[in-house]
């Protein structure tokens, strides 16, 4: 069953394949097809009422002729015949009426003095003869037969006349029985040539039907190519387009439909790329005016920033020259000075990020060493487990990396709580990777949260007092790890508490390397020296 | 740095009126006498009028700019130069070391940041144990604070002496970037390697035969410099 099942399946599959393959051309079959069928239509009825037309002129005609012909010499030939004349009488009048107009056979049956019937043939030869077996009952009987004479029908008797096929020869037989006594008259003339002339000229109309048929099947081919290709141009310009290549066009000759859609293709594609370049010329230009907005930011801001240390210092020399009254409002100029610096920082590097003009700077560093001096800078040796072994060297940027540890250990620290636990792992993949894993032991991350958490300015309520950060900070770790070739997740830990995992590749040069990034001084400098030692 | 050693003069380039007065308050407040130009030709004529000890140089500067500036006046001295640059990861970094600059701050420049880079640059220049040590055609004077090459001077600025200093103290053995970076420039576990690979190609370029397949100092892949000692 299951096997069955399995070649259905398969044959199925199979059928499926070869249907996707031929789709392609179907457009084509339908339209021979198509084309096939108006042209058989066509010629079939064309040919078929010529034929019939032709057939009813040729064989009437004929058979007029021969009958008045036959009429025509019963009349003057029989009328000197001897009433109850003898065979020899019959034969030779027979012979002279045959003799007289087109080839007919003629029959004369008449009855002799003594009462006999006799009949005399124009021909006499036993296998052609004309004799009256070779005439059809029916039609002896019709000819036999005397009529009521009306006032439509003035005669006893009419020529009567019937076709029959004798073997595989047509012919027309005809009879008439003389009026006021005397023979009945048989003919019989073959239809042969007729026939033959028909039987040619359906062969004609055979042939042109035939000839018809391929022609249209040529025309149908010549028709779907001219339809098809055009198409076909369409469907590969549409799939570029879709691959991003906006400035994809088509040419466009002609006015027919086709030209049409190709001119609204053209068109779409054209509007679709000055959407696109408008809405990227517009992010573009958003993006300059942040970077230059914090660019033209930090010119006061250095004056501001050189400024407030100085009344730092004056207020922590506690010299006494700073007014009580105003010493709250200097400390608070001093620390928003400084947030104003940290996020103004933050700004710049997410506008490099977006311009992509971020670079890297490598350098070999042990990770162990540089979590420690992380974490010492920052005065958190005692709110952090450091799960690590040092000599886990890598070749990274320890400027961005100690961004991105800054700001997972600072963001769990202050959602988390302490003691927040870093340890360093070597990632699985031939040890290419390594992860540095900062867990809390906080209330973890709420799921609908979760995956804003990299966000620019995502605040996890609104409630959130605004002085926990710039907002920028882990979406700039996000970057900061994406540009090492890295990354970073969030979770949540079944034992409680978030987990940000980081996972950076143990050596970013190959990046560089890729992006062909001439600013590189490490590289250069190795590359010009050429000293493999 | 002692209270009775003489007061460093410093020379501060910059063209904004604000950073320019906020910066010589506050480096005059850490204890340094600070002279001070708006353009990159005020700064130079300056220079030659009052011989600082060091010159802090804004790299954004009206006329000429602050690389520069940093050019010509390599060309003559071999004083300290202190960038003052607008990012830290691009081109600007790399040209103003190139072009001889021994380290740069970043803005908004915090003052105390550099006051300390600014003390440790004149650090440097100061003497220590009495030896001399001798790589092939290289004669180190750590007394005199000299490096002759073939009997001649070679005019080293003081970072640059002070890096060769560190490699020749341990000949034969590799130093990290990082480690040259808290050594030479007391930078904190945060310094940036650029400044040593600049540092050491403007050192090659004086003291190697020739600079592009050094000899004295060698890269080792993947950890730092060594200073080898020529068979």
């Amino acid at each position: 069953m299951t096997t069955a099942q399995g070649g259905v399946r398969g044959w199925s599959a199979t059928r499926t394949k070869v249907q996707s393959r031929i789709r392609f051309t179907s457009l084509r079959l339908r339209l021979v097809v198509v084309f096939g069928l108006v042209a058989l239509t066509a010629a079939v009825s064309a040919s078929g009422i010529a034929y019939w037309l032709n057939r009813e002129a040729v064989q009437s005609r004929a058979q007029d002729a021969a009958l008045n012909d036959f009429e025509r010499e019963l009349q003057s030939h029989v009328s000197t015949l001897h009433p109850n004349p003898s065979q020899d009488q019959l034969r030779i009048t027979a012979r002279k009426m045959a003799d007289g107009g087109d080839r007919f056979g003629v029959l004369l049956i008449d009855e002799d003095a003594d009462g006999r019937t006799v009949s005399g043939s124009s021909t006499d030869n036993a296998l052609n003869g004309f004799s009256l077996k070779d005439v059809p009952a029916s039609l002896r009987k019709a000819v036999n037969k005397r009529q009521k004479i009306t006032s439509g029908n003035q005669h006893p008797y009419h020529v009567y006349w019937q076709r029959v096929i004798d073997g595989d020869t047509p012919y027309l037989v005809g009879g008439a029985k003389m009026i006021g006594g005397g023979p009945t008259a048989y003919m019989r003339k073959s239809m042969e040539k007729e026939a033959e002339d028909l039987n040619s000229l359906a062969w004609s109309l055979g042939i042109a039907t035939g000839l018809s048929l391929i022609g249209s099947a040529l025309l149908a081919q010549a028709a779907a190519t001219t339809v098809l290709k055009p198409v076909q141009r369409l469907g590969v310009a549409a799939r570029r387009l879709g691959e991003g290549k906006l400035d994809t066009r088509l040419r466009v000759s002609g006015t027919d439909e086709l030209a049409d859609l190709s001119r609204t293709f053209n068109l779409a594609a054209e509007s679709l790329e000055k959407k696109v370049d408008d809405m990227s010329a517009r992010e573009e230009a958003s993006r300059r005016f942040v970077a230059d907005m914090s660019h033209e930011l930090r010119t006061p801001l250095t004056a501001i920033t050189a400024v407030t240390e100085v009344l730092e210092e004056e207020l922590d020399a506690e010299t006494g020259s700073v007014d009580p009254m105003i010493e709250p409002a200097v400390r608070l100029v001093v620390s928003e000075t400084r947030r104003l610096n940290d996020l103004v920082e933050n700004l710049m590097e997410v506008t490099r990020f977006d311009a992509g003009t971020a670079r890297l700077v490598l350098d070999d560093v042990d990770i162990a060493d540089q979590i420690t001096a992380c974490i010492d800078a920052r005065a958190w040796l005692d709110a952090v487990e450091l799960d690590a072994e040092r000599g886990i060297m890598a070749n990274l940027d320890p400027r961005r990396l100690d961004v991105i540890l800054a700001n997972l250990i600072g963001n769990a620290l202050k959602h988390g709580g302490s003691p927040v636990r870093v340890s360093v792992r070597e990632g699985d993949k031939n040890d290419a990777d390594l992860l540095i894993e900062v867990r809390d032991h906080g209330p973890g991350i709420p799921e609908d949260v979760l995956p804003h958490v990299f966000d620019r300015f995502y605040k996890a309520s609104a409630s959130r007092p605004r002085s926990e950060g710039s907002g920028l900070g882990l979406s700039i770790a996000l970057e900061n790890a994406h540009i090492h070739g890295g990354a970073i997740t969030a979770a949540n830990s079944p034992e409680g508490g978030a987990v940000f995992t980081l996972r950076l590749p143990r050596d970013a040069a190959p990046l560089i390397a890729r992006e062909g990034d001439g600013e590189q001084g490490e590289g250069g400098t190795e590359d010009t020296e050429g000293d493999g030692q | 740095m002692g209270q009775n050693e003489p007061v460093p003069s410093l020379l501060l380039i910059e063209d904004d009126d604000a950073i320019r007065t906020a910066l010589e308050l506050s480096l005059t407040r850490q204890g340094h006498r600070v002279a001070t130009a708006a353009t990159g030709e005020d700064g130079l004529k300056l220079l030659r009028e009052q011989r600082p000890d060091l010159i802090v140089l804004d790299v954004m500067l009206p006329g000429i700019d602050g690389f520069e500036v940093c050019r010509r006046i390599r060309r003559t001295d071999q004083l300290p130069i202190i960038l003052l640059t607008a990012r830290s990861d691009d081109i600007d970094v790399v040209v103003g070391l190139e072009s001889g600059a021994d380290d740069y701050v970043v803005k908004p420049v915090q003052g105390r940041v550099l006051d300390a880079r600014i003390r440790a640059v004149l650090r440097r220049g100061e003497r220590e144990a009495n030896d001399a040590a001798t790589f092939g055609n290289l004669v180190i004077d750590r007394a005199a604070m000299t490096v002759t090459k073939n009997g001649e001077d070679l005019q080293l600025t003081p970072t640059e002496l002070r890096l060769l200093l560190e490699l020749s103290r341990r000949p034969g053995q590799a130093l990290s970037r990082q480690q040259l970076l808290r050594l030479v420039w007391e930078h904190d576990y945060l310094g940036d390697s650029r400044l040593v690979d600049a540092c050491v190609q403007r050192l090659r370029a004086k003291v190697e035969d020739v600079p592009s397949s050094p000899t004295l100092i060698r890269t080792v892949r993947g950890v730092g410099y060594r200073l080898d000692v020529p068979q």
